[in-house]
């Protein structure tokens, strides 16, 4: 059995890059994959990208009164877990609708590429969006990145597309799939043409099997609620999991006792254990009497100290006597303002009391000089145990302890059920709450109806002890009694164990995540949403079959032989076999089956659209600050890895308005003839 | 302690000033106050236009709203390409072991493997059992 431990990857900042005189005035692109779980951003001329980071901001809840606190985006959010209730991000599901945070996000990345001119970004952008993306978020993207940011031209591609193209098959005839964050996407590839139209996305990611990985964990080890995180359901998502490809056949495997107890992995979580006194019994005692002796000492100090002050004061007041005998009545009057005092009879009073307190005192110094010679601060004697008569006969032995073990197993069972009942009745909707507000229903109908003979009998009471919300508390005699019953069991049992010996012993191995079926269950969400997380929609192979079907034969034929596997999940291992059986089940007998996987499946987005950039014929498909202008937000130059341009419709439709845009369109690309050929 | 203290003392202080931060929207919209130097000064999100602060519209609304124009057939859009829901009838997995489950606790309405997951899951609080019926989307809010 293995023993894993977190890794906890902290994050590095960002740092600037430099802003140098070849990339001034260049007009080289900037390219950024904006995915929505990672954004990476680059020159088109750089050789990897630039940046790296998590595509979210973290900002700081606005308390009245107090400075918005720093917001922190990317890699500058150190810790994740600690701003995981304020985390923004950009994104609904892989479509950009919040261009707000968009904006931070672009702050970030502009200036962490070191741009620096007044004049906006000078630079033409080269960025991703998502399959089939409304034009109404594409509108609000160009507008900010040519309004607020006056780049000079944009162009926008498709992430798994321009992954796609960096390595396509030889005849252009693919089944691109693209496992993402929020979405996974089918997309058929004709002949070098993508048919959008029989594309399918199937909202699961990423983010949905982390989400339910941590979830599983969650519930299975609720004591750890808080120390299993979202980030470390991550960890175990890259670093442990995979896809079964025989699910049902694994499954069966993992029932069986031994298999488990060899493939489990253990994974540590971390934890502090408990401080345990090194301190023997008889050190402990000598503690205890150092600390007494000490507070005995401060005592007698203090009792010293009081003693000598009364005693000047004493001798104060005497005089000032000796004053009035000697007939000196200015000073003698002058004396007793001095101390407050009124009249003759007050100094008499007082110096009385004074003398009777010194002698109080000198008395208790002279007693506990006496105690301490005698050493009288003794230990407390221990509580008396009731003595159990033990039997000396073996076997009567044996019944006496079983009969001992069985009474506490008694009373440790009922304070189990009070406790337990008490957690119920906190809640609602649980049986027992449910069956107490049904209970006082019924007593409130009862006595409404027919004469009222409730509380006749004694048992009619009892329904109070039911309704009652405390349950009956731990009554302190049974509490005594299980400390006799244990004390007696710890003294004659050799196999008792004591449980709160056992619980600091065992911590290590309490912290231990069992880590088995959740490494195989989390991946199969995605061919199974339907069974495990009640998902609507069909599962990756379903829709795999599904797409191929839209097809004549001799196409879904083609396309099964090249089945391609981007995003950053088909990292986990076991996708691509599974895609391979699944495959073979719906695919026809002896038909060809191919599946492989793009390199760099994470990051060959950013690649794909540099590769892109950086050719100089693709300058054409950029669209140009008056192209902006002239024909809107959303306008699209079509090309080999952007999505479809459709122009808004005219709700007054003028088809003679409309036409022209959508031939310019669609020149460069026969998509429309494609299309017409496959039906 | 000290911070809870703090906290209503400095919330006094603030209720006597709510007409200042309306002007300050108009003014400086959001980020000004850290704006790097390439960005355009004068640029004013859609939902900040109008001195009163409107939310962005969610993808569900963008989609419906796509979807209700009068688009050529045919036309690839968001919400035509979402996939199909799942005609196979879903498999039943144990919710605490995951192994797959013939039977099906009426009380809980947790599915399990075996008597010894059915054990368990009869010891388990309401609200892990309420947990793992949400995870799998079969929780039932009303009893």
């Amino acid at each position: 059995m293995e023993i894993l431990e977190f890794k906890d990857i902290k994050t590095v900042p960002d740092v600037i890059q430099p802003y140098t005189a070849s990339l001034r005035n260049s007009s080289i692109p900037i390219v950024i994959d904006n995915g929505s779980y990672n954004c990476r951003v680059g020159w088109a001329n750089s050789s990897k990208p630039l940046l790296i980071f998590k595509n979210v901001l973290a900002k700081p809840r606005k308390e009245r009164g107090k400075k918005d606190g720093e917001m922190q985006i990317g890699n500058d959010i150190l810790n994740i877990e600690a701003v995981r209730g304020n985390l923004k991000t950009q994104f609904d599901k892989n479509v950009v609708t919040h261009m707000e945070v968009q904006e931070y996000i672009f702050n970030y990345t502009f200036s962490h590429l070191g741009i620096d001119t007044d004049i906006g970004v000078d630079h033409p952008i080269v960025m991703t969006e998502a399959v089939t993306n409304p034009n109404f978020s594409r509108n609000l993207m160009s507008q900010l990145l040519f309004e607020c940011y006056n780049v000079p031209s944009v162009c926008y591609c498709v992430d798994s597309l321009s992954s796609y193209w960096r390595c396509p098959s030889v005849n252009k005839t693919s089944l691109l799939i693209s496992a993402g964050y929020y979405t996974t996407h089918i997309i058929p590839i004709v002949g070098g043409v993508v048919d959008f139209k029989r594309s399918r996305r199937l909202d699961l990611g990423g983010q949905q099997i982390t989400y339910y990985l941590h979830k599983l964990l969650q519930l299975k080890y609720p004591v750890h609620f808080n120390a299993l995180n979202l980030s470390r359901a991550e960890e175990l998502l890259h670093d442990h999991c995979r896809i079964s490809v025989d699910y049902k056949g694994e499954l069966e495997k993992w029932a069986d006792p031994e298999y488990y107890d060899s493939h489990l992995k253990c994974i540590q979580l971390p934890f502090s254990a408990p401080p345990i006194s090194l301190l023997t019994p008889e050190q402990q005692k000598g503690r205890r009497r150092e600390t007494a002796r000490k507070l005995v000492e401060v005592n007698a100090r203090k009792r010293e100290e009081k003693l000598a002050e009364d005693e000047e004061q004493f001798n104060q007041l005497l005089s000032i006597q000796d004053l009035l005998e000697e007939g000196e009545d200015i000073e003698y009057q002058r004396s007793l303002d001095e101390f407050g005092l009124k009249s003759t009879e007050d100094l008499l009073k007082m110096i009385s009391t004074l003398q009777a307190r010194i002698e109080r005192t000198r008395q208790k110094i002279a007693n506990s000089m006496a105690g301490n010679s005698e050493e009288t601060t003794e230990e407390p004697k221990p509580k008396m145990m009731k003595q159990f008569h033990v039997p000396r006969n073996e076997e009567d032995f044996n019944v006496w302890i079983e009969s001992m073990r069985k009474k506490r197993d008694e009373l440790v069972e009922r304070k189990a059920v009070r406790k337990q009942r008490r957690l119920d009745m906190a809640k609602r909707r649980t049986v027992a709450s449910v069956e107490r507000m049904r209970l006082i229903s019924q007593l409130a109908a009862d006595n409404e109806k027919k004469e009222d003979d409730f509380g006749r009998r004694d048992q009619d009471w009892d329904v109070y002890k039911a309704i009652n919300k405390e349950g009956d508390s731990d009554s302190e005699a049974e509490a005594e009694k299980l400390v006799e019953l244990e004390e007696a069991l710890r003294l004659h049992d050799p196999t008792y164990v004591v449980d709160s010996g056992k619980s600091v012993l065992a911590t290590a191995e309490s912290h231990r995540l069992h880590f088995a079926v959740e490494s195989i269950r989390a991946g199969e969400a995605l061919f199974q949403p339907s069974a495990l997380l009640g998902w609507g929609q069909a599962g990756l192979s379903d829709l795999i079959a599904w797409v191929l079907k839209m097809f004549p034969e001799d196409v879904a034929d083609e396309l099964a032989k090249d089945v391609c596997l981007t995003g950053g999940l088909a990292n986990l291992p076991g996708l691509k076999e599974k895609i391979i059986s699944q495959l073979i089940e719906v695919r026809p007998f002896k038909s060809r089956v191919n599946v492989r996987i793009v390199p760099q499946p994470s990051l060959g987005a950013w690649y794909g659209c540099k590769q892109f950039a950086s050719n100089p014929d693709s300058r054409q498909y950029f669209v140009t600050r008056a192209e902006y202008d002239e024909k809107g937000g959303d306008y699209l130059k079509e090309h080999s890895r952007s999505n479809l341009f459709n122009p808004l419709p005219l709700v007054t439709a003028d088809p003679s308005l409309e036409n022209p845009t959508v031939l310019s369109a669609s020149v460069d690309i026969p998509i429309e003839d494609i299309e017409v050929d496959i039906l | 302690m000290v911070k809870k203290k703090s906290q209503p003392e400095v919330t006094i202080v603030v209720e006597e000033e709510p007409p200042h931060p309306p002007d300050g929207v108009e003014e400086v919209p959001g980020p000004q106050s850290k704006m790097p130097i390439f960005r355009n000064p004068h640029y004013q999100h859609q939902t900040l236009i109008g001195g009163k602060k409107k939310t962005w519209r969610s993808l569900k609304q963008i989609v419906a709203h796509e979807k209700s124009l009068p688009w050529p057939p045919d036309t690839p859009l968001y919400s035509n390409i979402s996939a199909p829901p799942a005609l196979k009838p879903p498999k039943k997995y144990s919710d605490i072991s995951g192994l797959e489950a013939k039977y099906t606790d009426p009380q809980t309405k947790l599915f399990y493997a075996s008597s010894d997951e059915f054990a368990t899951i009869r010891s388990l609080p309401s609200d892990i059992i309420a947990g793992f019926l949400t995870l799998r989307g079969a929780n039932n809010p009303i009893p």
